[in-house]
């Protein structure tokens, strides 16, 4: 038996609803639901996931199907698909590994929607011949240009 | 102060009683002695014990006996203390005693840890370990709180105590579960084990824990508990609310994480 592990799924063996440990958790069978742990959570080769990962570091080698979570680490082994999106402090993908979704780091989020962000526009004022002609009678009729006549 | 219940079928030897009698008094221990029989039940003997106000009922024997009266103690003053014979491993770990010797000293020194029992909705009870006695893989169904597990298991063990797996709180119940590995056929996979060309990789263990659950499965299965059906399936397992006063020695290796 695995030592510092709270829980283990084993091969073969269907989990439905939703899993919380405080503890670690190896998922090594199918989960249709949340897994959420506040430490390490551990993804076999063998395991499958329909539903978001929630853990402080996650390891990939098996497949999931919703929101991946890591507050501290995330990791992809090469036999690791991710079909959807990953929120992750720090990122590790390894080759050969499959991530099909959007990827956000917290902290990064304001950097990232600056670049996605459309530029300004640069408004410049043009004024037409017609009001510019008008400007410069003001200006002289202010130095009294006319008034001397 | 001490009342025996002793269970002489598990004494190979005559002179056995004898000896542990006169072990006990050499401590200063000695006491009221008691025995099982078709006129009184274990459970019987624990009333009478209990309505003559002794504060310690003793259980010499195995498992069985120890589970009997720990079923009748729970939540009560008086103390279960327990000298094994033929007992598993896992109760003498528990009271941290490997012979009769031992465990009679550590009754002298009365140390007592106060524990949660695992018990099933019959009102059985189990000190150590509850196991589901399949004949083969089976499909089996576990109703945790907030999650169902469903598995073709080829074991099942509910464990109140088990010296290999750290208790992650006193009223939390483990359950290990083995199921069938798919991906290749046991007598291969035994063969390559054998020849030491594969790892062993036992990724078809699974550990929950929880206060309670209800265990399911297609046919009625018997629970087993110290070598004694204590309960069949569909049954609700949990620990108990109250607690049990149990006499252990230094080398108990009952801990938790909490």
């Amino acid at each position: 038996m695995e030592n510092n592990v709270d829980t283990i799924i084993g091969i073969n063996v269907t989990i439905k609803g939703n899993l919380y440990n405080k503890g670690s958790i190896q998922v090594n069978g199918s989960v249709e639901g949340e897994v959420k742990s506040d430490e390490n959570l551990i993804i076999g080769e063998t395991a499958q996931i329909k539903g978001p990962v929630i853990a402080r570091v996650i390891e990939i080698s098996g497949e999931v199907k919703g929101l991946v979570e890591a507050t501290d680490k995330l990791e992809i082994h090469p036999t690791g698909r991710i079909y959807g999106d990953i929120n992750a402090k720090s990122l590790i993908i390894k080759e050969g590994a499959t991530f099909v979704g959007k990827s956000i780091m917290p902290g990064e989020a304001k950097a990232a929607a600056e670049v996605a962000k459309p530029r300004e526009e640069v408004k410049h004022e043009v004024k037409s011949e017609e009001d510019e002609k008008d400007s410069i009678e003001q200006i002289a009729d202010k130095m009294g240009f006319f008034s001397k006549k | 102060m001490y009342y025996y219940i002793f269970d002489i079928k598990k004494c190979k030897k005559r002179s056995l009683v004898t000896d542990i009698k006169n072990y006990l008094s050499t401590l200063g221990i000695s006491g009221e002695f008691a025995y099982p029989s078709a006129a009184y039940t274990t459970e019987e003997l624990v009333d009478l014990g209990l309505s003559k106000k002794y504060n310690t009922i003793v259980g010499i024997g195995g498992d069985e006996i120890a589970n009997k009266i720990a079923a009748k103690l729970c939540g009560n003053s008086a103390a279960l203390g327990l000298i094994p014979l033929e007992a598993s491993s896992d109760l003498e770990d528990l009271i941290g005693a490997k012979s009769w010797k031992e465990a009679a000293e550590n009754l002298r020194f009365r140390k007592i840890n106060e524990i949660k029992i695992g018990k099933t909705a019959n009102g059985s009870a189990f000190l150590t370990s509850l196991a589901l006695d399949l004949k083969m893989p089976t499909e089996v169904t576990v109703e945790f709180k907030d999650f169902l597990v469903q598995a073709k298991a080829s074991s099942l063990t509910i464990s109140n105590f088990n010296p290999s797996i750290e208790k992650i709180g006193p009223d939390y119940l483990d359950l290990v579960l083995e199921s069938v590995d798919p991906r290749e056929p046991a007598l291969l996979s035994k063969i390559s084990n054998f020849f030491g060309t594969k790892k062993s990789e036992k990724i078809n263990l699974s550990l929950f824990r929880g206060r309670s659950l209800r265990l399911f499965t297609n046919s009625q299965v018997p629970l087993v508990a110290g070598g004694e059906t204590i309960a069949k399936t569909p049954q609700l397992i949990e620990t108990s609310d109250d607690n049990l006063r149990l006499i252990v020695g230094k080398k108990s290796l009952y801990k938790c994480q909490e």
